[in-house]
């Protein structure tokens, strides 16, 4: 029971951290893709009607792979659990490797 | 040709756990798509289309299937996956009824919340239906309730626990990503915003989808071969045969593309009013608490998980309401589940085994049957479907106002 509990909360906390990075990060990239979309195109896009500001384009285009990347990340990772790999971050970038029990 | 009850009881197994699959099916289309439907980001027959896809794909990526699945539970499979010796004699007839009986306490639990509308955890009706049927059979030693210590096991490690933590998480992460999305968009015209959400609701829904495939068809495949390898029908513990696979797939897309309107209603209109964006959050926290949950190794509930997101999505959106009567009330089913589930089951083995033989197997089906029966008829009172899912919570369902009394 004690295990358990130590267990959970190592587990928890682990799941926090990692979900908070991808599950609250990229729609913040994503949202600030939105917000540089609409600084591209401007007038009716902003409640300020600026001016278009091509710059915002370039931004939302970035904003966008990262938030593709990471998706691409998530099916991987589906993907990879089915056939019995794991996506491993030691190297600091995300390769597949056997899963080891 | 002379069908002995083995195998009487086998076929029943096999037939009641695609059943299982298919409640599993269609209780779980809200997860995914709930938000989208209510935000109108996806029209609901669409909805429930691409989710029935997605679930399908995923469970065929589910190459490698734990065959291991009860044993987070109880003890009838050893480490391997192959079934305990002493409950194989007889062609497996003791293990399969204990199987057997389980099952109906899942699907009885799954049809009951969906008639109430609440989305309640599928993995916990089951591993509830299991313990009960366990408890009854093998008494409560045959129930794995804390592991061995070694890592996070049993029916605390793995059902109770993960059901305190996981929607907490997920509120936490849903409620960090609206407050965020809410805070850099400001300023941005609304007909910018909803249709840039919606794009991004989407894809995070059908991630969740996808995840969702490979997690729960995985564990009926596991449950049939098993029954399988109890029979003597199968030997190898680690593979599935591929009618199984096929089949599970089919029976947990089927149930999807069924869509449980009145669980899809509950959590994208009853919840909390969802906007675009905030389905967005809470989709995409449900997927990366979902993926990274299962990377890490740590079991988890899809359903309590989306519950938690939106939950967590509504508190922080400035303005925004919960109403936290729905939620207390899918918090008691919650509680419910494993006891609910686990007292049908031990009253369908206790039924199945006091009659023994063909008897025994056909009269618990013949009860699931039945209060499934009633359940659907009881339905048909108030229906909700693809047409009204979507409307007001708190004008049209003047049935539903009937129940403030009612049980939840």
């Amino acid at each position: 029971m004690i295990d358990n509990l130590q267990y959970a909360f190592d587990g928890a906390w682990r799941v926090l951290v990692a979900s908070l990075v991808f599950g609250a990060g990229l729609p913040l990239v994503y949202a600030l893709g939105i917000r540089s979309l609409a600084w591209g195109a401007g007038g009716d896009a902003e409640v300020s009607h600026a001016r278009p500001n091509p710059v915002g384009t370039v931004l939302a285009a970035v904003c966008l792979a990262i938030v593709l990347a990471g998706v691409a990340l998530g099916i991987t990772i589906i993907a990879a659990a089915g056939f019995g790999k794991v996506v491993s971050f030691e190297h600091g970038y995300p390769t597949i490797v056997a899963k080891e029990d | 040709m002379v069908v002995t009850a083995a195998t009487l009881i086998l076929v029943l197994v096999i037939v009641t756990a695609l059943a299982f699959d298919f409640t599993n099916g269609f209780h779980d289309t809200a997860n995914a798509m709930a938000t989208s439907i209510a935000t109108g980001a996806l029209r609901p027959k669409v909805a429930v289309l691409l989710s029935a896809v997605l679930n399908l794909v995923g469970a065929f990526l589910s190459v490698e299937v734990a065959l291991t699945v009860t044993n987070a539970v109880i003890k009838v499979q050893g480490d391997d996956g192959a079934p305990r010796p002493d409950l194989v004699a007889d062609q497996g007839y003791a293990l399969l009824l204990i199987i057997l009986a389980g099952l109906v306490g899942g699907i009885v639990w799954n049809l009951t919340t969906w008639l109430l509308g609440l989305p309640s955890s599928s993995s916990h009706a089951l591993f509830g239906g299991l313990i009960g049927s366990t408890i009854a059979a093998l008494g409560f030693s045959g129930v794995n309730w804390n592991g061995d210590g070694s890592e996070l096991d049993g029916v605390v490690g793995k059902v109770i626990l993960p059901a305190v933590a996981s929607p907490v998480i997920a509120g936490v992460v849903a409620g960090v990503g609206t407050w965020l999305v809410y805070r850099v968009t400001t300023g941005v015209a609304r007909r910018f915003t909803e249709t840039g959400f919606r794009w991004g609701q989407v894809g995070s829904a059908s991630l969740v989808s996808l995840a969702h495939g490979t997690n729960d068809a995985q564990k009926t495949m596991g449950v049939i071969t098993l029954a399988l390898i109890a029979s003597g029908h199968w030997s190898d513990t680690g593979a599935v045969p591929f009618w199984v696979k096929i089949s599970c797939a089919l029976a947990i897309s089927l149930g999807t593309y069924l869509g449980g309107w009145r669980i899809i209603r509950t959590l994208g209109k009853g919840l909390v009013e969802i906007r675009s964006p905030q389905g967005m959050a809470a989709e995409s926290a449900s997927a990366a608490v979902i993926l990274a949950s299962s990377h890490l190794g740590f079991a988890l509930s899809t359903t309590q998980v989306t519950t938690g997101s939106v939950v967590g999505t509504g508190v922080a959106k400035p303005g925004a309401q919960v109403r936290w009567g729905v939620a207390g009330r899918m918090v008691v089913a919650w509680l419910l589940t494993l006891p609910a589930a686990g007292l049908v089951g031990a009253a369908m083995w206790w039924v199945g085994d006091l009659l023994g033989g063909y008897a025994g197997p056909i009269v618990v089906v013949a009860v699931l049957v039945g209060l499934s029966g009633l359940i659907y008829l009881r339905s048909r009172r108030q229906p909700i479907s693809a047409d009204n899912v979507n409307d007001d919570w708190d004008g049209t369902p003047s049935a539903r106002g009937t129940r403030t009394g009612a049980p939840a």
